[in-house]
């Protein structure tokens, strides 16, 4: 089967500085993926070449629609990245999703806000549909950027730290709703996190990302007690405990 | 004079100045909302500076052209030049408005000295913005300005907001931020220099800022944000001109100050609401 995106020894960067050199990965329809790095790694990088917003500076990144019409992303940025100046209510910020297939000079019609309403019961905040989205808390504020990349029927769901800043319970709930996404709605998701244990415990394949260390597969045999050490420049452990893998890494002084 | 009489002057008299501070307080609030959201605000300062800058070039007799043109291509050039220079990483984004501004507002001093008096006091009287001396000339370029930005924005309504709220998913979706961006500024610099030219810069840069503040302390629908801000804009110019005829002031900083205290009893009735 074809991949939906395909990376072939692609070079990325900004103007003619390469970050990250020599990418090669693949990522299936129905895959849930996962890239982890340290900050600045160069994940938003991979990330931006997915979605098209930057190009290869060598290489090649090819996207593969899965039907006639151009691949479509559902892209979920960074919270902190919408601007909440204006009191944009869920159910406006939801109907952006649909901006591109309702096309220029053309209002939002039935079946739009049909869709709205539907996307907003899929993820469980219905009754927040008239309230401004400055007004919500950060977990409410996720579910809505999710809501929105879901309204525009994606072929992909790319998120971008969707558990960044939150609290346990609201990390977890959200973490749930992304996996329900891939193994109820068996949706093709991309998942970027500087949070291990977010992706360790729900992704399928993984890649882990530094500007000179870069390896890509099943979750088992890529998130290893070795590869992390190597990656984080500390001894990192990998537990499994009841299932479940737990990443624990230790001070130089051997404090974990 | 009584009220009845002054209210008959301005309309018999004075027509081009009334209808056009309207419309400039209406198209500046509307576009001031995006202008506040965007956190620019001090953009619209600087290019209502550049913009009399280009005014005072064209009394150079270097720079033969009608003030309007004059003004409107420096200020378009103005826009090309931030667009570059903003998004480039080596020098802070207020630090680039803050260097365009100094230099404009020094540069036009440097040309005052250079032009002879009575065209300075013709650049002095275009800074203390006489809305009074409106023109049909002027009056009915700002009207084609006003057309023109109030159909392209109210068209593409949902691009400029969603571009506002949120470039970069846009921009996944196929949407051409930059285009759209540089579109919006565009806009607003032919308003701006056209504009400023006909009510000086306090007027301008005043209706980019005071109205939509106060409809952002007030509503809480950004339909409604937009629309409050435009009633401010217009009704405020025709009361404004009333009271500078009552109480003998200029009437652009009337106009003003009293869009100032529409603010403060915005800001009144948001606090005592407790938000």
């Amino acid at each position: 089967m074809q991949p939906l995106i395909e990376f072939k020894n692609a070079a990325l960067g900004y103007g003619r500085n390469a970050v990250l050199k020599d990418i090669s990965f693949s990522i299936e329809a129905g895959d849930y993926f996962g890239l982890v790095g340290p900050n600045g790694s160069g994940k938003t990088t991979i990330l931006r070449a997915i979605l098209g917003t930057i190009h290869p500076l060598a290489g090649e990144v090819r996207v593969h629609a899965p039907s006639a019409r151009p691949i479509r992303f559902g892209y979920v940025p960074q919270r902190d990245t919408v601007d909440y100046v204006l009191p944009y209510t869920v159910g406006e910020v939801v109907l952006m999703g649909r901006y591109h297939q309702i096309g220029l000079m053309r209002l939002p019609s039935q079946k739009d806000r049909e869709i709205v309403r539907e996307t907003l019961n899929h993820v469980d905040i219905s009754d927040l549909h008239d309230r401004p989205l400055k007004e919500l808390s950060g977990g409410q504020k996720q579910r809505v950027l999710i809501a929105r990349a879901l309204a525009s029927e994606p072929d992909i769901l790319v998120l971008d730290e969707p558990t960044n800043g939150m609290d346990l319970s609201s990390r977890i709930s959200i973490l749930q709703l992304i996996h329900s996404l891939y193994q109820i709605d068996r949706l093709t998701i991309v998942m970027v996190s500087h949070l291990l244990d977010d992706v360790a415990n729900y992704v399928r394949r993984i890649a882990i990302v530094d500007r000179n260390f870069f390896q890509v597969g099943n979750v088992d045999d890529v998130l290893t007690g070795e590869n992390l050490t190597t990656l984080y420049q500390m001894p990192v452990e990998v537990i499994h405990k009841d299932g479940n893998k737990v990443i624990i890494a230790r001070g130089p002084d051997g404090i974990r | 004079m009584g009220s009845g009489e002054i209210i008959r002057t301005i309309l018999q008299e004075f027509p081009y100045a009334l209808f056009g501070s309207m419309l400039v307080g209406t198209v500046c609030a509307f576009l001031g909302v995006y202008i506040v959201a965007k956190r620019v605000v001090f953009l619209g300062a600087v290019l209502t500076q550049v913009s009399v800058l280009g005014l005072a070039l064209t009394f150079l007799p270097v720079f033969s052209l009608p003030h309007t043109i004059g003004s409107l291509l420096v200020t378009l050039l103005a826009v090309v030049a931030l667009s570059r220079l903003l998004t480039g990483k080596k020098t802070p984004k207020d630090a680039v408005l803050g260097s365009v501004f100094v230099i404009s507002i020094a540069a036009r001093i440097l040309i005052m000295q250079k032009t002879p008096k009575v065209e300075v006091s013709e650049i002095e009287n275009l800074l203390r913005g006489d809305i009074l001396f409106v023109t049909p000339e002027l009056f009915y370029p700002m009207l084609g300005v006003f057309v023109v930005a109030m159909t392209v924005h109210l068209l593409f309504f949902k691009e400029f907001t969603y571009i506002s709220f949120d470039a970069e998913t846009a921009r996944t979706q196929g949407f051409r931020a930059g285009f759209w961006e540089m579109l919006f500024y565009v806009i607003a610099a032919g308003v701006i220099s056209v504009a400023t030219h006909m009510v000086g810069d306090i007027f301008v840069f005043g209706f980019l800022v005071v109205p939509p503040v106060t409809a952002m302390l007030l509503m809480r629908r950004v339909r409604s944000i937009f629309l409050l801000s435009v009633l401010i804009g217009l009704a405020t110019p025709a009361v404004g001109l009333f009271l500078a005829f009552v109480f003998d002031f200029p009437s652009s900083p009337t106009t003003v100050a009293l869009a100032s205290v529409v603010l403060a009893a915005g800001w009144c009735v948001s606090v005592a609401r407790g938000r």
